[in-house]
C-alpha cells in the first residue's frame, strides 16, 4: 500500500514551545507582499502583507464581502480567468513569486490545492474522482491506482462507506461525503499547502466536525489556509486568525489572542457578535 | 422576505397591509375552499393549450408512421432489404439503403468532429467580437436552404474539381448543412455545464484538454448528442442537395469517394413514387418504411448511448 501521509518532516506542535520560536523553525510557507486585486474598476484588495506560516492552520474570518474569499483565491490564482482580473504586489510560495511572468499553474496547483464551498465531484466514478490529479501530474503508475484510491479515502475516513462501491457516481453520496471525496481528491496529489473555502458551510455538524478534526490532523505536515464564517471553527482549529474587513487585512495574531484581545475596535466588534 | 414594520420601513397596524394586502398573512384563506373561478379557467386554460400543443405533434406523427406501415407492409417481402434495385422495379432497396448508411456514417464522422470541435471552441475560446462572428457566420450557414447547399455543391465539387457525382461531393455538402447545427448544440451544452466542475479541475491543475475531455465534453454529452442526432435525421432525411452531388445508382455504394454516384432512401421515396409501375410505387412506400424504422432505431440507440455514458453525472 502507498503511504498515507507521513508526518515525518514537521515535529508535533508542543505546547511548550512559543509560538515564535516554532514559526521560526517552521518557516513561512506563503508571503503575501502589498497586494492589491480588484475586477475592472472595482478594488476589492488593497495593501495586504501576511505570513502563512508552515505546518499551521491560518483561518480567514470577515464579514460577507470582506474580500477573505477573493484573497484565498489568490494564493493559487483561481482569480486569473475572472473577467477583467487586476492585482499588484506578489505572493511568494516558498520564496518564489507565484505571478512571475513563467510561473506554471499546473505546478502551482499542484502545490496549493483547494476545496471548495460547495462540493464539486467531478462526473466520473468516485475512485476516478480520486485518481483524477494523480493521473494528470502523473505522480504513480496504474499499478498503484487501487491503493491510492484506498489510502486516500481511508484517510478521510469514507473508505468504510464506498469501498464496495468505487465505480459508482459520487453524486449518489451525501453532501458530506461529497465534501470529504473532494478533500481526498486534492490530498491525493500531495499538495504542500490546503485552500480551503468554507469546507463545513454546507454541512451538518457530525460531517463538520468531522473535517475539522482532519483538518487538525493534516498540520503540521501540511500547511492549512482556511475561510470560515464560522468562529467557533476558527477558533477550535486555527493557529492564527487574520481578520478581513472592507477589503482591508484589519489585524492577523494567534486565534487565542484575536478572539480573547484583540488590538483593533473592529476586531473586537467582529468577534463578539456586534458587528455582523 | 423581510417581517413587515420591522425596522418601521412598513409601517404596521396603518390600514390594509402593503405586502401581503388585505387582512395581513393569510389570515382569511380557507385552507379547504375551492380556488376561485379565475383560477381554475386559468389553470384550465394552460393544461388545454399543452395538450391541443403536445396533440398538434403526437397526431400527426402516429398518423405518418400508420399511413407509411400501412401501405408498405401489406406488400412488405425481405428481399427490399437484400436485393439492389433493377431498371424495371423489381428487387430491392439493398443499395439505398447501404448508401443511406454510408452517408449517414460519413456525416456522424466528418460534421460530428468538426460541429463538436467547433462547438468548443465558441464555448470556451472564442470571446467578444471575433467568437459572435462566428456565431452569426453559423447561424447564417444554418439558415441556407439546403437546395442552395445543394447547387454550391454541385457548381464547386461535381463540375469545378470534376468529382462528378460522388459520396465525397455529398458527404461534403451534408456535412456543411449539418455542422451548424452539431456546433450549436454543442456551445449551449458545454456553456451549461457548472462553473464548479470548471473551478475544480482548474484547482486540481489538471491540463486543459484533460478538463475538455474528462470533465466538461463529459457533462455536456447530452446536449452533444442531442446535436448529432438532429444532423444525422437531416442526413437521413435530405433529397435536394443530394440531387445535386449524389446522383443515383442501382449499384451498391463502392470504396471510390469520387466519380461514382451513390444510391439513397430518400430519392426512392421522391422518384419512384411517379413511375408508372406498381413495383416502383410499392418500392417507394418501402423506402420511406426503412427510414422511419432507422430514425426510430437512432432515436433509441442514441438513448442507450446516452444513459450509459451519463452514469456518474449528478442528473442521475
Amino acid at each position: 500500500m502507498t503511504s498515507v501521509r507521513a508526518p515525518a518532516t514537521a515535529a508535533p506542535r508542543r505546547a511548550d514551545v512559543p509560538a515564535i520560536v516554532e514559526a521560526g523553525i517552521r518557516g513561512v510557507s506563503m508571503q503575501v507582499q502589498d497586494l492589491a486585486l480588484g475586477f475592472g474598476s472595482a478594488t476589492v484588495l488593497s495593501g495586504l502583507d501576511l505570513e502563512v506560516r508552515r505546518g499551521e492552520i491560518t483561518a480567514l474570518i470577515g464579514p460577507t464581502g470582506s474580500g477573505k474569499t477573493t484573497f484565498l483565491r489568490s494564493l493559487n490564482r483561481m482569480n486569473d480567468k475572472v473577467a477583467k482580473h487586476w492585482h499588484r504586489g506578489d505572493v511568494l510560495l516558498n520564496g518564489a513569486s507565484i505571478y512571475a511572468p513563467g510561473a506554471q499553474l499546473m505546478a502551482l496547483r499542484r502545490r496549493v490545492g483547494m476545496v471548495f464551498q460547495r462540493p464539486n465531484p467531478f462526473p466520473m466514478s468516485i475512485a476516478a474522482n480520486i485518481l483524477a490529479g494523480v493521473k494528470a501530474h502523473r505522480i504513480a503508475g496504474k499499478e498503484h491506482y487501487r491503493d491510492i484510491v484506498e489510502a486516500r479515502l481511508r484517510e478521510v475516513g469514507l473508505w468504510d462507506a464506498v469501498s464496495n462501491r468505487l465505480n459508482s457516481s459520487p453524486f449518489s453520496l451525501s453532501g458530506g461525503q461529497q465534501q470529504l471525496l473532494c478533500l481526498a481528491r486534492a490530498l491525493a496529489i500531495g499538495p504542500e499547502v490546503l485552500l480551503l473555502d468554507e469546507p463545513t458551510s454546507s454541512l451538518d455538524p457530525v460531517t463538520t466536525e468531522n473535517i475539522e478534526a482532519m483538518a487538525r490532523s493534516l498540520v503540521p505536515a501540511l500547511t492549512v489556509v482556511i475561510v470560515t464564517h464560522n468562529l467557533g471553527q476558527a477558533r477550535r482549529i486555527s493557529d492564527r486568525t487574520v481578520f478581513f474587513y472592507q477589503g482591508k487585512m484589519v489585524e492577523c495574531a494567534e486565534t487565542a489572542q484575536l478572539f480573547e484581545d484583540p488590538r483593533e475596535p473592529e476586531t473586537a466588534r467582529y468577534v463578539t457578535g456586534r458587528m455582523g | 422576505m423581510g417581517a413587515p414594520g420591522a425596522d418601521g420601513a412598513v409601517p404596521a397596524g396603518a390600514g390594509p397591509d402593503v405586502l401581503l394586502g388585505e387582512g395581513g398573512p393569510g389570515a382569511t384563506l380557507d385552507l379547504y375552499g375551492r380556488p376561485s373561478w379565475a383560477r381554475r379557467t386559468a389553470s384550465l386554460a394552460g393544461w388545454g393549450a399543452c395538450m391541443l400543443a403536445t396533440g398538434l405533434i403526437g397526431v400527426p406523427l402516429i398518423w405518418v408512421i400508420y399511413g407509411v406501415a400501412g401501405r408498405a407492409v401489406p406488400h412488405w417481402h425481405w428481399s427490399v432489404i437484400t436485393e439492389t434495385t433493377t431498371s424495371t422495379g423489381g428487387g430491392g432497396l439493398a443499395n439505398e439503403i447501404a448508401g443511406t448508411l454510408v452517408l449517414m456514417a460519413g456525416v456522424v464522422v466528418l460534421a460530428g468532429s468538426v460541429g463538436v470541435l467547433s462547438g468548443v471552441y465558441l464555448a470556451e475560446y472564442a470571446k467578444g467580437s471575433l467568437g459572435s462572428l462566428l456565431r452569426s457566420g453559423s447561424e447564417v450557414l444554418a439558415g441556407i436552404p439546403s437546395i442552395v447547399l445543394g447547387y454550391v455543391g454541385y457548381i464547386a465539387l461535381v463540375i469545378g474539381l470534376h468529382w462528378q457525382f460522388s459520396l465525397a461531393a455529398a458527404l461534403i455538402t451534408l456535412s456543411l448543412l449539418t455542422v451548424p447545427y452539431i456546433a450549436k448544440s454543442t456551445e449551449v451544452a458545454m456553456r451549461q455545464v457548472p462553473t464548479a466542475y470548471r473551478e475544480g479541475a482548474d484547482a486540481l491543475g489538471l491540463p486543459e484538454l484533460t478538463t475538455l475531455r474528462r470533465v466538461t465534453l463529459e457533462a455536456a454529452l447530452p446536449g452533444v448528442t442531442t446535436g448529432l442526432l438532429v444532423a444525422i435525421a437531416i442526413s437521413l432525411g435530405e433529397t435536394a442537395p443530394l440531387l445535386y452531388t449524389a446522383g443515383f445508382t442501382d449499384n451498391m455504394p463502392g470504396l471510390s469517394l469520387t466519380h461514382a454516384p451513390v444510391g439513397y432512401l430518400t430519392y426512392a421515396v421522391w422518384t419512384f413514387y411517379n413511375q408508372p409501375s406498381t413495383a416502383f410505387q410499392n418500392l417507394s412506400y418501402d423506402a420511406a418504411l426503412v427510414l422511419v424504422v432507422l430514425v426510430l432505431l437512432l432515436i433509441i440507440a442514441s438513448r442507450l448511448i446516452v444513459a450509459l455514458t451519463q452514469k456518474h453525472t449528478e442528473s442521475n
